[in-house]
């Protein structure tokens, strides 16, 4: 069971309820959340805010894909996984990702919600423009993107 | 053939519209574009070599919603993406 969506922050704010009513049921005994939130300091640089930008359809395709492979290489097949992402400015504290998670044991919902951030992170078109104290921004270098070969 | 880049990330820089347009040769790869997209920024930003490096380390992608390789052939009108190096979360 999967839910994926980007959401626009001009629309709306990630919401840990609604990851909550996605994953809940008494199938599942273990259930974590994991958020990522706009910090105040990055590379000794005073953040006050990150515009958040995304390939949505990319980053969709690439949700699901990792949703797949986590039968395939984790063997996790009874699970629920809610995964947001916010898409436009944020302020300092704002969540910008939710990924919940639901499994039958704890190892098993620890493991998942790792993997799934991780290859989030190297898998997932999106990219972070930092805003400063001093007016300045920048957009973050970060890493050519992992793929599968066509 | 004309074709339409859609800019991402740091490579919205290259244009407001967030779309370069591009004219190339039929039968024209990612391989071209890459060296076109460098040469409109060698006119429009006198060579600016932090643009020029976003380009040579992005991997683009096809209309599909497919990441291609350079070789990948581009059909008229078809639109692109450059995904410059990625870092959400």
């Amino acid at each position: 069971m999967l839910h994926t969506k980007i959401v626009d922050s001009k629309d709306k704010k990630l919401s840990i309820n609604d990851a909550e009513r996605f994953i809940s049921s008494v199938e599942f005994g273990a259930s974590i959340y994991f958020t990522g939130t706009v910090r105040n300091l990055n590379n000794n640089k005073s953040v006050v805010g990150i515009t958040y930008d995304s390939h949505d359809d990319l980053v969709i395709k690439s949700f699901k894909e990792i949703y797949k492979e986590a039968d395939e290489k984790l063997n996790i097949q009874d699970k629920a996984v809610f995964i947001e992402h916010s898409k436009g400015y944020l302020n300092l504290g704002e969540i910008s990702i939710i990924i919940a998670v639901a499994c039958k044991h704890r190892d098993q919902a620890y493991v998942l919600s790792r993997y799934i951030i991780e290859e989030i992170k190297k898998r997932s078109p999106i990219w972070k423009k930092e805003h400063y104290t001093d007016n300045q921004s920048d957009w973050l270098k970060g890493n050519p993107i992992v793929h599968e070969k066509n | 053939m004309k074709v339409k880049i859609e800019l991402f990330g740091a490579a919205r820089d290259f244009n407001e519209q967030n779309l370069i347009e591009l004219d190339l040769e039929e039968k024209s790869t990612i391989k071209d574009i890459r060296k076109k997209i460098i040469q409109y920024l060698d006119e429009k930003f006198n060579g600016n070599e932090n643009y020029k490096k976003i380009v040579n380390s992005s991997a683009f992608c096809s209309e599909k919603n497919n990441i291609v390789s350079d070789n990948y052939k581009i059909t008229n009108n078809e639109k692109i993406g450059i995904i410059p190096p990625i870092g959400g979360g």
